[in-house]
């Protein structure tokens, strides 16, 4: 059955029992296929030990604990040693002591020819930081939730370069990451990252430079959708009402500079009800105004919507996932005056988000490859905390994941990562004759140096002496797409029976602990799953 | 597989083509499923032939890489801050009209060579500033502005896909054993996207060795959306391992000739593609791309606007261009290899205060190899003398005229393909000399015979109504009413004339006071100018 038709059938099939069909209450089954979708899609992969927990709960338990688990973390520390000057003289960062946070330091004690070595190996720090939260995931939906943030806002370290605003901008998606979506954009227009990253701090009633104005209604609130009516008259209105917010640097913040700002009445066109903003000196008026206007229309809830549609469902929003699912989340949306917690539980909870039609059709991302693969085979990290042990192997995680085109801090443009927009490939983006073998090379690697414990992940099996059993188990827990009988027994004959089909050469193995051939049967099968095109799929 | 084999093998052509040539429209340009199925018949055109398309991400200025000589006072003016200064533009052989940025004498000594020609203000009817829109414009060649109505494939992906259907899964095959395009890149872009797959292999490194599982071919799941996905894991899993291998055994079966620049990516890129042709592959198309080009500030240092982020870009694209080229000719390739230049917008005539330029519409580009016609196509961008932030350049040539002369005058691609390709006819321009394709050779427009082209209107300024006069050289002729954002607003005439001169009267249009221009395009000549209106 495709999509069109399966729409067809639930919007007939349920329209006695509610308006939207789409988005009615699961009630279905909940077993390890229904808890393993639900945490791979809004968690980094989905380990053992939660799906055991989560198989306690009832679905919209589980939902609700993972939408309520979110944790403010410690800041980011310094990890890094003494610097050296072009003239070979080390210097200390005055500013903070090793393993001290550095986020509330303007750096401006140490040397000045060393700033900005100091500006660099924070950033560094920054991302060994976000890479050690996001392997070391509680129960929660909010590190997947922050990484949708950063694509959604994107900003760029090579256009920003300052690490106290690529901190505090961050620090403003951490803090709204399950919050209002009005209130979070509202206060991206005026930070100091966004401000320099789309030339804000350079727009001037003498001199409007619409580079944010133009992002904030086609990325950010409106997009380019069918019904989205705004035009370049908007994008310059816009660029108007928010001349002469500037940055200052100490303490970071930003203000308006009415002597930039533009004090002419701001004229909308009819996709804005004409709206018209007076001109005004308050900090708070003008930008209150713009958003009000913004997020008035319907289709800044719909556009959020979809974007987290891709992020979290599917690419592809056909009519009847527009009208069945899109058109009443954003109502819900508008409803809750854009708190976006209500919208994504409703999306969460729903029929259509576990219906099999959306199962195991999503294309892993580097970070779910990556950070997927080390949580769900148990592999032990070091606290987020732990600068000494924990941050350079954070650090390899970070650059993994941006070799495979997933960079924190540097998505590839303003408009986040591609496979989230890009027609028509979308997630297929992530897959292609580059980025594969990296991705082999990644799995092989985990294997052949024994990061991963192939031994420990074959005993989540109820009973792995059963060459059988033990297939059925780990390719459950590992592959979303199943694979049939008979490539099970294919996979059996391979690596488990020595070409063979005599079951009892396993099950002997395994009984006698010949720690030779399990080793090397396992890890020779683990690489092999790992590198099916069935392993991308989450 | 051949392509005849291909269509025998597979269930009739009326219930395959649908769904094979998905983005195409085929109905709305008249083509019944006789017609196609012919169209496919054909086998493809036999061509060893390379074009090599560079993508200047970001929206390249324009006006600074090929200064307008003839209107430098109004030029200088619009852009004090960033302008350069006259007496350091480089000059070319033959024109007294424009001349280059000063950090590209390596593509100054080409053109004088007679190895590279610039097209001049080179865009389309309705820009949008989107660096995504106008990108995906660029790539698709399709200008609609509702994207449900917009194909979803990219020119060179229907080039491709037209010549070689049922790629990847048929292929690769004796008559085409190679990829059909290389993109120098992380990720496919959507020049090279067929109806389902990218016809394109993205590479960073051309020694890359990958191991293959995929022994599975059977689909346990109910569910179109995971199948749909499997399959495509699938297709490009065998396919990578196939082409890698291909793509690694020709690298190494070729060694580069020439010296390259350092510190200079798109050298780097262009490096690997002289390599890989010398290599013996029959690849057709391979892309490269250069980023940097969003200069909305900084574009120049304030104490010599000849230096700075922009000069080092065309430092970069001059030097890269100049030493692949020159790497083909010391490989003996240079015969069969041309390439061109593009980004998905020009930038603002009039600069910003932070040094900058803001996005802009029709912008010049860079058409380079031994087959380039030298010269400059079409004439110095209308710059006028009172500059308004709004004021853009409109276009002259239609970037699918260039799209269109490349697929016909190099891959010798013949109608009724061509139009489904580009989605409808467009205008030939002379860009390939030599005849390669054995085609007449297009009327020479390099020393503007434009010019001879007669365009006026008066009373100019206008309040109410007015005259305009115009000249054709018979056949199509078509004149367009533009605003000063650079966006085709009125169609004024768009028929066949037989050769002479006509008025049309035009009256009460209702447009807004301000400047507008008139575009005429008489075969593969154009003309524009400048018309004000004031109430």
């Amino acid at each position: 059955m495709d999509r069109r038709e399966f729409f067809k059938r639930t919007r007939s099939d349920k329209s006695q029992r509610t308006m939207f069909a789409g988005l009615a209450p699961y009630t279905g089954s909940w077993t390890v296929n229904e808890v393993t979708h639900l945490l791979k899609r809004t968690m980094f992969g989905a380990r053992k030990a939660d799906i055991d927990y989560f198989l306690t709960l009832s679905p919209a338990a589980a939902v609700d604990e993972l939408l309520d688990n979110i944790v403010a973390p410690a800041p980011p520390v310094r990890d890094y040693g003494l610097m050296g000057d072009d003239s070979g003289a080390l210097h200390d960062d005055l500013g903070v002591a090793l393993g001290q946070t550095w986020v509330n330091d303007p750096n401006m004690l140490s040397n000045p020819e060393i700033r900005g070595l100091i500006n660099y190996y924070r950033r560094e720090s920054l991302k060994k930081w976000w890479a050690g939260l996001i392997i070391n995931q509680n129960r929660s939906i909010q590190e997947k939730m922050v990484l949708f943030w950063h694509h959604h806002f994107s900003v760029q370290e090579e256009e920003v370069g300052n690490t106290q605003f690529l901190w505090r901008h961050h620090n403003l998606l951490r803090s709204n990451v399950l919050g209002n979506v009005k209130s979070i954009t509202r206060e991206v227009c005026i930070d100091p990252a966004m401000l320099v990253h789309l030339n804000g701090y350079l727009n001037s009633r003498q001199a409007p430079d619409e580079n944010f104005a133009r992002e904030l209604q086609e990325l950010f609130t409106i997009g380019k959708g069918n019904d989205s009516q705004y035009t370049e008259d908007d994008v310059i209105a816009a660029a108007r009402v928010l001349t002469g917010w500037r940055i200052l640097n100490d303490p970071l913040s930003s203000f308006l500079d009415t002597s930039a700002h533009d004090m002419g009445a701001k004229t909308f066109t009819a996709f804005y009800n004409n709206t018209t903003i007076a001109g005004s000196t308050d900090p708070n008026a003008e930008l209150d105004a713009l958003m009000n206007m913004i997020f008035g229309t319907t289709e800044a809830a719909r556009f959020i919507c979809r974007k987290l549609y891709k992020w979290f469902v599917y690419y592809n929003i056909d009519a009847a996932a527009e009208a069945d699912v899109i058109i009443p989340m954003a109502a819900a949306l508008q409803s809750n005056n854009y708190d976006i917690k209500p919208a994504l539980s409703l999306l969460f909870k729903s029929e259509h988000f576990f219906d099999t039609v959306n199962q195991a059709c999503y294309i892993k991302s580097p970070f779910d490859m990556i950070m997927g693969t080390l949580r769900e085979f148990n592999v032990s990290f070091p606290a987020y905390t732990n600068y000494t042990t924990g941050y350079p192997l954070f650090y390899s995680l970070y650059q993994s994941a941006a070799d495979m085109q997933q960079q924190l801090f540097q998505p590839p443009d303003v408009s986040g990562w591609p496979s989230y927009y890009q027609e028509p490939m979308h997630y297929e983006l992530w897959v292609n004759s580059n980025s594969l073998p990296k991705r082999a090379d990644f799995t092989d690697a985990l294997v052949n140096d024994s990061v991963i414990d192939v031994r420990a992940f074959a005993n989540y099996s109820s009973n792995p002496a059963d060459p059988n059993q033990l297939i059925s188990d780990i390719t459950a827990l590992l592959l979303r797409y199943p694979l049939s009988a008979n490539s099970k027994a294919y996979v059996k004959r391979n690596f488990l029976l020595n070409n063979t089909t005599d079951d009892t050469i396993w099950t002997n193995a395994w009984n006698t602990n010949n720690n030779t051939v399990i080793d090397s049967s396992l890890k020779e099968m683990f690489k092999f799953l790992m590198n099916l095109p069935e392993y991308h799929l989450c | 597989m051949n392509r005849r084999k291909f269509l025998r093998n597979t269930v009739p052509v009326a219930v395959t083509m649908p769904a094979l040539l998905n983005g195409f429209s085929f109905t709305a340009h008249g083509a019944e499923t006789s017609s196609l199925a012919r169209l496919l018949e054909q086998t493809a055109t036999d061509t060893d032939h390379v074009f090599v398309l560079i993508q200047l991400a970001g929206g390249n200025d324009g006006l600074n890489m090929v200064i307008p000589l003839d209107v430098y006072g109004n030029y200088y003016n619009a852009r004090t801050n960033v302008a350069i200064p006259q007496s350091q533009v480089l000059r070319l052989d033959g024109t007294d009209k424009s001349g280059l940025h000063p950090a590209m004498t390596a593509l100054q000594n080409m053109y004088n060579e007679g190895k590279a020609a610039i097209i001049q203000s080179v865009g389309y009817e309705n820009p949008s500033f989107s660096h995504f829109r106008d990108t995906d414009v660029w790539n698709s060649g399709d200008t609609r502005r509702n994207r449900s109505e917009r194909v979803k494939t990219g020119w060179m992906g229907r080039y491709l896909e037209n010549e070689f259907p049922g790629y990847p899964e048929a292929y690769p095959d004796t008559e085409m054993p190679d990829p059909l395009a290389i993109q120098i890149s992380n990720v496919p872009t959507l020049t090279v996207q067929g109806s389902i797959y990218s016809m394109g292999l993205s590479i960073t490194n051309p020694e890359k060795i990958y191991t293959f599982a995929n022994p599975f071919s059977d689909y346990p799941l109910n569910s179109a959306p995971a199948n749909k996905e499997l399959k495509f894991l699938r297709v490009i899993s065998e396919k990578t391992k196939i082409y890698s291998d291909i793509i690694r055994a020709a690298y190494r079966r070729a060694a580069t000739m020439a010296a390259y620049p350092t510190e200079n990516s798109l050298a780097e890129q262009l490096k690997i593609v002289a390599r890989l042709i010398k290599g013996g592959l029959k690849t057709r198309v391979y892309t490269v791309t250069i980023g940097g080009f969003d200069t909305h500030k900084r574009q120049v240092n304030a104490s010599d606007t000849t230096t700075g982020q922009h000069a080092k870009l065309m430092k970069d694209l001059s030097a890269g261009i100049s030493a692949f080229q020159q790497d083909l000719e010391l490989m003996d390739l240079d015969d069969r290899v041309m390439g061109m230049t593009f980004s998905e917008f020009g930038r603002r005539i009039k600069s910003n205060a932070s040094l900058g330029t803001d996005h802009g519409a029709a912008a010049p580009l860079i058409m380079f190899g031994t087959h380039a016609k030298k010269g400059i196509l079409g004439n110095s961008p209308d710059i006028p003398a009172d500059i308004q932030v709004v004021n853009n350049i409109p276009f002259q040539y239609d970037f699918r005229s260039v799209y269109a002369s490349v697929l016909e005058q190099w891959f010798c691609v013949k109608q009724p393909a061509l139009n489904e390709i580009l989605l409808q006819n467009y205008q030939a321009l002379p860009l390939v000399q030599g005849g390669p394709c054995g085609l007449p050779e297009e009327p020479d427009d390099t020393n503007n015979n434009s010019d001879k082209l007669i365009l006026k209107m008066w009373p100019n300024p206008y309040t109410v109504s007015a005259t305009i006069q115009f000249s054709t050289t018979g056949g199509h002729t078509m004149i367009q009413q533009i605003d000063a954002l650079g966006r085709v607003i009125k169609v004024l005439t768009n028929q066949d004339y037989t050769a002479g001169t006509y008025n049309i009267d035009i009256y009460n249009d209702n447009f807004a006071s301000g400047v507008y221009f008139l575009r005429l395009q008489n075969q593969s000549l154009q003309k524009v100018i400048s018309i004000m209106k004031i109430q």
